[in-house]
């Protein structure tokens, strides 16, 4: 709770916008909730916002706003991400994908350099664990596999993907819509990532 | 969606079924469908009730209806009293009688001639009221216009054009039985213009306070006119 606030009047005052906009905005989902952090003060009680989050999504909303409708726009906020496509240079631009993860990937992967959602996710996935050191190179590439063979419900369901090895044969599973599961014992989990909040740090990074 | 495999459901008298993808849904009587109903059309005569969620394109409710769960619809017409348990999505709500919903409400168009109660907050691009309601939570629409009819209650209303006007009271008699006023912690808009409310802060750009009105704090940013009848502790530009 370090970060600074700014109160509701300071804001508009700041960004140049209405109140009717902010709440428009709300209402279109492109101001998450948890933003709106609501304290007593001498006055009653006021609004505040994160003051560094809340300035650079209302810049981005209106520099965006003026070549997308705010529905697009709540798209492009909202989990689900479908329209959305990036090149290779922006994801390594966006620090989203470091180069060698992702020259590992298009080697594997044998695709185009532009990427939709699915195929961001699959990578960002890649990075995040062979950087952290939780599985190896060979255990990507399964998971790699994994992760194609199911695009469909990946997209739909909110999936955990879990790394296993057991007397140093590894596997992978993509468990969906479970609430927990439990292995025989000798068995050690790698890892295990949650789909969803992938999803929604790659998103925290595009905007 | 393959409509064309789906039958129809009807419930007429007292009866139960279970739910299911159906295209015609029709409760007439005392009907109670015990899980999840996914339809082209929702319509409930008489008491009928939905122990589970409803998605439908359209829901129609005259009579005695109630959904346990979250109803899914394009338009939602309630002509007697609908209870939701939870939330309710639409484009188009038309309550002419009363509309009790537990959780969030979120439309396009939100018309209420009667009662409304919306525990948590209410979402619209417009909201048209003659009536009695209140809300829990925020109100938050870009065109506000409410007749107040009865004792109306929200916590907060947000938006763009705000206009809160009393209805004239058209039988003189109960006039004086029934406190007309509309009571909210704040009101934050645009353009604002308020009769007969009670409010603790009001924040707008242009701002209208009408008569019977009793108002803590306003801060306006470019006019401000307030009527002879109306009390402000305390104003100021900002």
């Amino acid at each position: 709770m370090s970060e600074e606030l700014i109160s509701k009047k300071d804001l508009l005052e700041l960004a140049g916008i209405s109140y009717g906009q902010l709440y428009r905005w709300k209402r279109k989902d492109l101001i998450p909730e948890e933003w709106f952090i609501r304290k007593s003060t001498f006055t009653g009680q006021e609004t505040f916002f994160p003051k560094e989050k809340i300035l650079q999504r209302i810049e981005r909303i209106q520099t965006m706003k003026e070549n997308l409708s705010l529905d697009e726009l709540a798209d492009m906020f909202s989990p689900n991400v479908s329209e959305l496509q990036l090149t290779k240079d922006d994801l390594l631009k966006r620090n989203i994908v470091s180069e060698t993860v992702m020259n590992i990937y298009i080697d594997t992967d044998k695709g185009s350099s532009v990427f939709d959602f699915s195929r961001i996710l699959e990578v960002y996935v890649l990075e995040k664990l062979l950087q952290s050191g939780e599985i190896s190179l060979d255990e990507g590439k399964m998971l790699l596999g994994v992760l194609k063979e199911n695009r469909a419900v990946v997209k739909q369901k909110s999936c955990d993907l879990v790394i296993m090895r057991k007397l140093g044969i590894s596997s992978c599973l993509l468990v969906v819509n479970a609430e927990s599961f439990s292995f025989e014992t000798g068995t050690k989990v790698a890892a295990q990532l949650s789909l969803m909040t992938c999803a929604e740090e790659i998103k925290s990074k595009l905007l | 969606m393959e409509l064309k495999k789906r039958g129809d459901l009807t419930l007429n008298g007292l009866g139960s079924a279970n739910g299911g993808q159906f295209h015609h849904v029709k409760i007439n009587g005392t009907g109670t469908v015990n899980t999840d109903i996914d339809c082209t059309e929702f319509e409930c005569h008489g008491s009928g009730s939905v122990n589970g969620n409803v998605t439908s394109h359209k829901v129609k409710i005259s009579g005695n209806g109630k959904v346990k769960g979250t109803i899914e619809t394009g338009l939602m017409t309630v002509e007697g009293t609908a209870k939701i348990g939870e939330n309710l999505f639409a484009k188009t709500v038309e309550v002419s009688g009363k509309a009790v919903i537990g959780g969030r409400l979120k439309a396009e168009e939100i018309k209420v001639k009667g009662m409304l109660v919306v525990k948590e907050d209410c979402e619209a691009e417009l909201f048209k009221a003659e009536s009695h309601f209140s809300i829990g939570g925020l109100l938050n629409a870009d065109h506000i216009e409410v007749s107040l009819f009865g004792e109306c209650k929200v916590k907060e209303i947000g938006g763009q054009k705000i206009f809160i006007k009393q209805k004239a009271a058209l039988l003189g008699l109960f006039k004086s039985f029934l406190p007309t006023q509309l009571e909210v912690d704040l009101i934050e808009g645009d353009e604002i213009e308020v009769e007969n409310t009670k409010a603790a802060v009001i924040r707008g750009n242009h701002v209208t306070i009408g008569p019977k009105c009793q108002i803590g704090l306003v801060e306006y940013k470019e006019e401000l006119t307030i009527d002879k009848k109306a009390t402000v502790k305390e104003y100021r530009k900002v």
